[in-house]
């Protein structure tokens, strides 16, 4: 039942970034990015590279409304705030799963630098473009912390099923901005403008965010998160307690 | 000779809408309706043949609208407080007042650094008001005593303006009661707000209008005709019945205008028809927002988000400054 | 001159011929863009009759007497003041922004790779804080009508979130790059200071104000201070928190 609902729901996924990838922003994505969509896992310089030939410099570059700004405002800072509490959770859950279960260690290690890396870049996102941090800040660290530690303490299975669970919230709320952002460049190129060279970048960025995201929820069905105990429970509690902190970040 | 006046009048309005209401099926004046009116239609280039406009909830020919709300107006002149009274819930006296004070009329005399004063044909003494609608001289009255008290102002002037004599007439009368009354500085002029050709362009400071954009015709045509006479830097001003807010709030509101008011009218003033006119009027009238692209489209800045709205959206003040 | 800004500057020249939106934004905290210059905090009509009007402040204070003045010198009526649907305010808010978007061209630092020694955070902070307070001189005589003016009740959102545009101002200029807790700790310590010492600014008569930048320091220290300890506390905490899990688990504990 439980893998069911599981298979269905990536399948979803998958279409919808096939859809975004082949249809909605065919402007920005040149034609030597399209085969890298199978790929799980880009290189980290490729968000770099994504400015496309195909619009020259003279393009004049949108200027955000203020709605657009605000979207971007709350958006990235529940990004900051999604990647502090993956380092978090995964910190805590690193030193108990690994006493008991060895083999983790790299495969933690693994995704624990991968969240550093995104809590970085977004960490400088923040400052660069002036938007700032939640006022929850305090609040978050403590709760992601004591639900790694909690889910670690319950096992393995759950350890693996709350990692699942947090990234499919993650996963969808990246692929949410992705087409959001994607949906203006398709508008803009419309009206004969660009989004600009650090949109385009963030887009890149975002994708490869996303993209490393999902595959963590991967590692997470590996190594049975299904088989956790109360596996809806816990998988549908952990997924409504980050839909409320992103409700919740998007605001204060 | 007031009384009978406008008891005329609304004997002529009644009398009219029965005739077409017996005639169609809708209540609708089409062109060749009522053979009462012998006034013939302003020479306006919006006035197709076919041309209509709302009357209240009603459709009307164009050419009908103005002599039906001049019929209003004549039947209410006299009772005219009282109605805004009700309308308003007895607020209106307030708005008045903080429309007029917001605006700040009249020149300073001692912040007038001379050399400018004299050097720029543009500074002369004092502001050169037209107030439109302005039957009763409620707004003007107030414009000269705020001006005289407190700007020590004596030469700041007001040309009131209205379409219907009955009015203008009562702001007369009531003139005879302030300083104001046989001075150059207060003037009464029969006109209509779309055709102020008596009016040169660029000589007037301040334009307002309070409760009486609704009953016009022609809303742009109006408001670009301000914008002709008005001197650049000039403002129009305007205070109108708006859009409420609060949606529990409006519900009341709503409740109060459409189901007490003709009712009151009837009992107070005995008129009911024209109560129930300006009640639709009100409602008819757009939004804040809608107003605000209006002044704009005539070629107005407006300042900050374009208007100010007074007891949570009964009414708004509308401003809009003509650019060099 | 940080790079991102001369980047920004360099743009902005390219661009500044684009089209503008006509509704002014300024809403703080959010989305900075780097791609296009910003747009002018005041309509042009509006920049016209505050600009000469800040003129007069100096002989007739931030009353509606100068603005008059103003849009009479701008080629306006009095009349034409209507403009600004919040008066004098206005005119007070006129130099609380320009005054803050002034900071970033008014006070440089210099280049860290030539001068050898590097510039901290603090002592930026300090110069952007002491620039702003510079910028009050020409009207410091009339700042508390000022004040007075910022004071009432329906003009104290807006002063607020001034306050806090500015401390914002002072910390990005800064390089201030923290993004956790402290980004509104830091906000709100320096918007107490800067406030604390503009009311001091206006009854200092010392030559040259050196009281009002002795008062600064003094405050800047405290919250040096207050700042160690809160650091070195939580440092404590979070110290004492680890040794004892990790004690704890050297015990066979399972946490």
């Amino acid at each position: 039942m439980a893998s069911t609902i599981l298979s269905s729901r990536s399948l979803a996924r998958k279409a919808a970034r096939n859809i975004q990838f082949d249809f909605l922003a065919p402007s920005t994505i040149s034609a030597s990015r399209q085969p890298s969509r199978f790929q799980s896992s880009s290189p980290p310089h490729d968000g770099a590279t994504l400015p496309p030939k195909s619009t020259p410099s003279k393009t004049p570059i949108h200027t955000l409304t203020t709605q657009q700004k605000a979207f971007l405002s709350s958006a990235l800072r529940v990004n900051q705030t999604g990647e502090l509490a993956a380092i978090l959770i995964y910190a805590a859950q690193s030193p108990i799963l690994t006493r008991s279960h060895p083999h983790l260690r790299t495969l933690m290690k693994h995704m624990y630098e991968q969240e550093a890396g995104h809590f970085a870049y977004f960490n400088g996102v923040l400052s660069r473009h002036r938007i700032r941090p939640t006022a929850m800040y305090p609040v978050w660290y403590a709760a992601a912390s004591f639900l790694g530690w909690g889910t670690a303490m319950m096992g393995r299975e759950a350890a693996m099923a709350c990692t699942e669970a947090v990234e499919t919230e993650i996963g969808t709320h990246y692929n949410e901005q992705v087409g959001v952002l994607l949906d203006w460049a398709r508008k803009c190129g419309e009206r004969g403008e660009g989004l600009g060279p650090e949109l385009d970048g963030l887009v890149g960025e975002l994708r490869r965010i996303r993209d490393e995201e999902l595959e963590h929820l991967d590692h997470a069905v590996e190594n049975d998160a299904k088989s956790a105990k109360p596996y809806e429970l816990l998988t549908e509690v952990i997924r409504g307690g980050c839909r409320g902190a992103i409700w919740v970040s998007e605001r204060v | 000779m007031q009384t009978t006046r406008s008891r005329a009048a609304r004997q002529l309005l009644q009398k009219s809408r029965r005739g077409v209401g017996a005639r169609e099926s809708y209540r609708c004046f089409s062109c060749t309706a009522p053979t009462q009116q012998a006034t013939p239609p302003p020479k306006s280039p919006q006035d197709g043949p076919g041309g209509t406009t709302h009357f209240g909830f009603e459709t009307v020919a164009e050419a009908l609208k103005e002599q039906r709300v001049k019929n209003v107006f004549s039947s209410v002149a006299s009772s005219y407080d009282s109605m805004n009274d009700f309308m308003s819930l007895g607020i209106h006296r307030l708005w008045k007042d903080h429309f007029v004070r917001s605006l700040n009329p009249g020149r300073h005399p001692l912040s007038t650094p001379p050399s400018t004063s004299t050097s720029s044909p543009n500074h002369q003494p004092g502001w050169n008001i037209l107030d439109i609608a302005g039957g009763t001289g409620d707004i003007a009255f107030r414009m000269l005593d705020h001006a005289s008290t407190t700007n020590h102002d004596a030469h700041t002037r007001v040309t009131v303006a209205d379409i219907n004599p009955s009015m203008l007439l009562e702001g007369r009368k009531r003139s005879l009661t302030t300083p104001y009354a046989h001075s150059p500085r207060l003037d009464f002029i029969e006109a209509n707000a779309e055709d102020l050709h008596m009016i040169p362009s660029a000589s007037i400071d301040l334009y307002t209008v309070a409760f009486g954009i609704r009953n016009f015709t022609h809303k742009d045509v109006a408001l670009r005709e301000a914008f002709r006479v008005l001197k650049p830097g000039g403002v129009f001003a305007c205070l109108e019945f708006s859009k409420v807010n609060n949606p529990l709030f409006d519900a009341v509101y709503q409740r109060w205008s459409f189901g007490a008011i003709p009712l009151i009218g009837q009992m107070v003033a005995g008129d009911r028809d024209s109560y129930q006119y300006l009640v639709e009027s009100i409602a008819r009238f757009p939004s804040q927002a809608e107003f605000r692209g209006m002044i704009e489209d005539a070629g107005f800045l407006v300042p900050g988000k374009g208007w100010e709205d007074l007891t949570g959206g009964i009414a708004a003040v509308h401003r809009g400054v003509k650019p060099l | 001159m940080p790079p991102t800004r001369l980047a920004n500057s360099l743009l902005g020249s390219f661009r500044a011929a684009s089209r503008r939106p006509a509704v002014v934004y300024r809403q703080t905290c959010a989305y900075h863009s780097y791609d296009y210059a910003a747009p002018p905090p005041f309509p042009p009509a509006e920049s016209a009759i505050l600009s000469s009007a800040y003129a007069h402040v100096p002989a007739h204070g931030f009353t509606i007497d100068a603005l008059k003045l103003g849009a009479r010198d701008a080629g306006y009526l009095d009349a034409s003041t209507n403009l600004l649907p919040r008066g004098v305010f206005d005119l007070v808010n006129y130099h609380l922004v320009t005054q803050r978007l002034a900071l970033a061209d008014n006070v440089q630092f210099p280049d860290e790779a030539e001068q050898g020694k590097k510039m901290g955070v603090g002592a930026k902070v300090r110069a952007l804080t002491l620039a702003r307070l510079r910028a009050n001189e020409p009207v410091v005589h009339r700042w508390q009508e000022a004040l007075a003016i910022m004071a009432q009740p329906s003009y104290i959102p807006a002063s607020l979130s001034e306050l806090a545009s500015l401390a914002d101002e002072i910390w990005f200029l800064s390089g201030d790059q923290s993004v956790d807790s402290s980004w509104y700790t830091k906000r709100a310590s320096l918007s107490t200071i800067y406030s604390a010492t503009e009311v001091f600014m206006t009854q200092d008569k010392s030559p040259d104000f050196i009281e009002t930048e002795q008062f600064l320091d003094n405050r800047l220290q405290d919250l040096r201070k207050v700042g160690g300890f809160m650091g070195a506390l939580s440092e404590w905490v979070g110290y004492t928190g680890h040794s004892t899990v990790n004690v704890l688990r050297s015990k066979g504990v399972p946490v």
